[in-house]
């Protein structure tokens, strides 16, 4: 299955050059067949914006430095299905992120997942019933 | 399911993979052998709702609830000039190399607005007409009842401006058909997201029937012989008039487009990792 998904992102990223895809959200720039998990997030931005939400957030790595990360999700519709409203995030909230990074290797992806510290899992609306 | 996904072309696999690709993100698209756990959508929920009744006469007051994206209908065959007109067109509002319109947020226009993003219609009479209004970026057009013709010559030296949302004149066939005639679109605007061009001349006729009191169907067909060889239809639609009459929010905003570009396409490098430049 893991060889399916590496060879669809492969067959996904050819049709993306010779076929207009109409992804709503388009997901071939994201290592989606693992998410990769970030503890002790703290929240500096949420846009709960049409069609594109994301939230922005720092980690320290393992020198202690600080990484800012971006992580994009559904749309307000989607997400709302899910429990999500625009005050879902606050900035300054310490969360858990599980996010399906470029493979560019920056400190940005598609959100598979957050965790508030209270323990409410947000799920993202396209990937976010993987459990990862 | 199973059989189904078994049984489609390699793109649509790979599209699984990534669930859900599909324009119509009201589907669920959970991956072989996955229970796809989201909940329905508000469509899916309003659409197991029965026809309620038969359709009032002349009337399709109120808002109604529709898929997020339409269904495709015909493929257009472009003349010369409309096939240079596509190849300029770059969709995908996602890609940092995009020019599609949607990117910063610039009016849909019409038949934009008809054809991307169509989860809320209403409409309301007003003396002389009727305005059709749509819930993605709050639009909304005057169509005129009152027997007037469309203007002629828009965009012209002397004639009127073209407008990003054209001019509108309607009619009612039957009892519950309400036709729309729409000309003098500002050809900066696609006809849809794929990039379809149109010119001004472009003549949209849109077909909105009452089935039955909870249930309206759309047609929208293009006429625009400097562009397609022949009409065609560019859309079908199915809508479920709203119960409680709710209404949603939703807007486009210049600055959060602008800043996704900025903090997550540019960087996410789509197009790096596609083979684009």
């Amino acid at each position: 299955m893991r060889r399916g998904i590496v060879s669809g992102l492969f067959l996904l990223a050819s049709f993306a050059i010779s076929v207009p895809l109409f992804a709503h959200h388009g997901n071939a720039a994201y290592e989606t067949s693992k998410a990769v998990v970030l503890k002790d997030a703290t929240v500096t931005k949420f846009v709960w914006g049409n069609p594109h939400t994301f939230l922005m957030f720092d980690v320290k790595d393992e020198k202690g430095n600080v990484v800012h990360w971006a992580g994009e999700a559904g749309s307000p519709s989607s997400l709302g299905l899910l429990g999500w409203t625009k005050d879902s995030v606050q900035p300054g909230d310490v969360i858990t992120v599980y996010i399906y990074q470029s493979k560019t290797g920056r400190p940005v992806g598609r959100l598979n997942r957050i965790v508030l510290a209270d323990g409410t899992a947000l799920k993202d609306s396209a990937l976010g019933y993987r459990e990862q | 399911m199973r059989n189904h996904v078994l049984a489609s072309s390699a793109l649509l696999t790979a599209a699984l993979a990534f669930a859900p690709l599909a324009p119509a993100q009201d589907t669920p698209t959970a991956r072989p052998g996955q229970v796809d756990q989201r909940p329905p959508s508000v469509y899916q929920k309003v659409a197991e709702a029965g026809p309620g009744g038969p359709a009032p006469i002349h009337d399709l007051n109120g808002f109604w609830n529709g898929p997020l994206e339409p269904k495709f209908a015909d493929t257009p065959s472009l003349t010369p000039l409309g096939q240079a007109k596509f190849k300029l067109n770059i969709p995908d509002p996602f890609s940092a190399h995009s020019n599609d319109p949607w990117r910063t947020c610039d009016p849909f226009g019409f038949p934009r607005s008809a054809t991307n993003e169509t989860r809320g219609l209403a409409f309301a009479t007003m003396p002389q007409g009727i305005v059709i209004m749509t819930q993605y970026n709050k639009t909304w057009r005057m169509v005129w009842m009152d027997g007037r013709e469309l203007p002629k010559n828009v965009g012209t030296r002397g004639g009127p401006s073209s407008r990003w949302y054209g001019y509108s004149v309607g009619h009612w066939d039957g009892d519950n058909t309400l036709v729309v005639e729409t000309t003098g679109v500002d050809d900066k605007t696609w006809i849809d997201r794929r990039g379809y061009p149109h010119s001004v001349d472009m003549h949209v006729e849109e077909r909105y029937m009452r089935v039955d009191r909870n249930d309206l169907e759309l047609t929208v067909k293009i006429d625009d012989p400097k562009m397609y060889t022949k009409p065609w239809i560019v859309v079908t639609n199915k809508f479920k008039f709203t119960p409680q009459q709710l209404e949603d929010e939703q807007l486009c905003v210049p600055s959060e487009a602008i800043d996704y570009l900025n903090t997550i396409a540019i960087p996410a490098g789509q197009d790096e990792v596609a083979g684009q430049k």
